[in-house]
């Protein structure tokens, strides 16, 4: 797509109505409903989220949503088969003429990383094998949030979490579910970060205009769990992309694209220090080691960027 | 037995407060229960802990209706029907809270003939930064109203609740124990151990028959559209953001794309407006607006403006 022929070309271009409803249960500053918010601002109501469980399951309690169209929870490890149901019934309606084309509505997976990266993969491959037309949103609060941050296959190295509280944090490394999906080969995916609005935007417009399976990867700064002010919510995600912790990419057409190139990398623990589940590692020389450990993770990565 | 009742708002450390005291209670040899107690609500939000100690085994179940004392860490919350401070105080109950209004004004505006014991906000839980620190105060204020508890007693439970946390934090929350306990010296066993309530044969409950509607009937399911604006989170606010509209640059709704509470709605004007019946007080605005045009301003503060009490 060229330049030009984008939506999406200043802050100007984004939606000014909220679409998303106010007075849901998550923490304030809770990264994982900005990206939700904004996602939904752009997607509206023609959509048909499916939650797998997780700290989002709790947008619906009943009688209350947030949600001007659909919403079904789905058990923790299955909202890719839950997913499956649902746009095959939308097809059966669609074929028999029960459902007018105007009526279809986008499927969405929505999903934690605890879910996502771990007991939910073997039904996300299925359903990537299938060529299921979905979209599939993790907000990725790196650790069980829900359940009081326990560690997720998406915890970073080293961070504390009420299941990895000794000095070292984390003994695990966070698992590359980016290039798992890429490995699928699927028509779109992306990782996002609500810090940066337009380059959300502008992904949401490229994965709208395919179909098939297509992924979301969102940073989602979680204060409850990763200890920090909920007012840095927003400034958090700036840092995890300003220090290259967490690249902005899409992989479309077979191809890996990163779409931000931090241009100076800011240090590591520029980001670290502002959260409380790495303040272990500034306490220590076992910890500085830790924190030279991710410094030389991220640079090789970006090394092999250009 | 001692029946303690802490209230606090997620984030203020009140599952901790019931924590430390019952391990401090434990450590002298009492029977203990302690159990916060919270809903899908999350930080910000009312949250309850109790903590029941006796010398003898605990018959007793569930929350607390009749405590003996209660320890209000936010006095904002006193006026809250949904947090129920008051919920179950009868005349010997003491009440304890965190603030800076002075305890006549408490008397009258709560009509309580009670014991009221009114402590000055510490100035470690001033600011957002300090607000876990008010579970490890409160703590301090309920061992020293019961008086069963020495002072190495109390720090020996903060070292077993709190042993985890980095050293520097470990050490801030023992001496803010320490400095609460001694300051509140003349307060020292206020609160009085109570005999337990036997337990002979409660009389069952009046069973209510339930029947199986059909399912069409019966599922959870939602037919209307955005019904979560019906809860009113804006009472979860400690600090309210406010836009100085003349200040404000009417940038590209900045403040309102990073709401993550969607509480910033934007008039035709290009003039924003906060929704404080749903907005949670994160202040995410006030640190993303580019030009400065929102404070945060104490929400006891900005309930004074709101109604023309306080100059803005
Ligand atoms: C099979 C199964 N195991 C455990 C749970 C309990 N549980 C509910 S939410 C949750 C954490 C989910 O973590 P994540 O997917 O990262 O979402 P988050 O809570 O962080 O939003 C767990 C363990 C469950 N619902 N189902
Ligand atoms: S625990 Fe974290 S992800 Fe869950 S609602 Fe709270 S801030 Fe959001
Ligand atoms: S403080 Fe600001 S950003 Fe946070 S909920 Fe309120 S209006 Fe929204
Ligand atoms: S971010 Fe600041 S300048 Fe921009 S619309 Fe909001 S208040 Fe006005
Ligand atoms: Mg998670």
């Amino acid at each position: 797509m060229s330049e030009s022929g984008m939506q999406y070309r200043g802050m100007e271009d984004f939606p000014s109505t909220r679409l998303f409803g106010s007075g849901t249960p998550m923490c304030a500053g809770c990264g994982g409903l900005l990206v939700i918010h904004q996602l939904y601002d752009l997607l509206g109501s023609d959509t048909v989220f499916i939650n797998a469980a997780g700290c989002m399951t709790l947008l619906s309690v009943y009688p209350y949503t947030p949600f001007r169209g659909s919403w079904l929870y789905t058990a923790m490890a299955s909202a890719p088969a839950g997913a499956q149901g649902v746009r095959d019934a939308l097809d059966i309606l669609l074929e028999s003429d029960r459902l007018r084309r105007e009526e279809n509505l986008e499927v969405v997976v929505l999903t934690g990383d605890g879910a996502a990266y771990g007991m939910g993969l073997s039904a996300t491959s299925g359903a990537l094998d299938r060529g299921l037309d979905f979209i599939y949103l993790c907000y990725d609060n790196e650790g069980y949030g829900n359940t009081g941050q326990q560690y997720s296959p998406a915890t970073p190295h080293g961070a504390a979490t009420s299941t990895s509280r000794g000095n070292g944090g984390f003994r695990g490394n966070k698992k590359d579910l980016f290039s798992l999906w890429a490995a699928h080969n699927p028509p779109y995916a992306a990782t996002v970060s609500a810090s940066e609005p337009l380059d959300l935007a502008r992904k949401v417009e490229k994965l709208r205009s395919l179909r098939g399976p297509r992924m979301l990867l969102a940073f989602s700064p979680c204060p409850t769990g990763w200890g920090f002010e909920p007012a840095q919510s927003v400034m958090i995600g700036n840092l995890a992309v300003q220090t290259g912790i967490w690249p902005l990419k899409e992989f479309i057409g077979g191809k890996v694209e990163h779409t931000v190139l931090p241009e100076k990398r800011l240090p590591v623990e520029e980001y670290l220090k502002r959260q409380g589940r790495f303040a272990h590692l500034f306490a220590s020389s076992a910890g500085r080691d830790i924190i030279a450990e991710l410094q030389g993770a991220v640079d090789r990565y970006w090394e092999g960027v250009r | 037995m001692y029946r303690i009742r802490f209230h606090g708002r997620g984030g203020q450390g009140m599952k901790t407060a019931g924590r430390i005291l019952g391990t401090s209670f434990f450590l002298e040899g009492f029977d203990v229960q302690d159990a916060p107690r919270y809903g899908a609500e999350r930080r910000g939000a009312p949250i309850f802990a109790y903590v029941r100690a006796s010398r003898s085994v605990i018959q007793e179940r569930g929350v607390i209706r009749r405590p003996s004392l209660v320890v209000v860490a936010d006095d904002t919350l006193a006026g809250l029907p949904e947090a129920d401070v008051l919920g179950g105080q009868s005349a010997d109950t003491v009440m304890a809270i965190l603030s800076d209004v002075p305890e006549g004004t408490w008397r009258s505006r709560l009509n309580l003939d009670s014991p009221i014991v009114c402590i000055p906000r510490p100035d470690a839980i001033k600011g957002y930064a300090g607000q876990a620190m008010a579970g490890v105060c409160c703590a301090a204020v309920a061992a020293r109203l019961c008086g069963s508890i020495p002072k190495s007693t109390l720090a020996r439970a903060v070292r077993e609740e709190l042993g985890f946390l980095a050293p520097s934090v470990l050490e801030r929350s023992l001496s803010e124990a320490s400095r609460m306990f001694d300051s509140l010296a003349p307060y020292e066993a206020v609160v009085r151990d109570r005999p337990d309530r036997e337990f002979s044969c409660d009389n069952p409950p009046g069973w209510v028959e339930l029947f199986h509607d059909a399912a069409a009937v019966a599922a959870p399911v939602i037919f209307g559209g955005l019904t979560s604006r019906l809860l009113k989170t804006g009472m979860w606010r400690t600090f309210r953001p406010v836009i100085d509209t003349a200040r404000c640059r009417r940038c590209w709704w900045l403040c309102s794309s990073f709401c993550p509470d969607s509480a910033i709605h934007v008039g035709d004007d290009g003039i924003p407006a906060i929704d404080y019946e749903h907005c949670k007080g994160c202040l995410v605005c006030v640190a993303r607006c580019p030009v400065h045009a929102i404070s945060a301003v104490p929400e006891s503060r900005g309930v004074r403006q709101e109604n023309g009490e306080e100059a803005v």
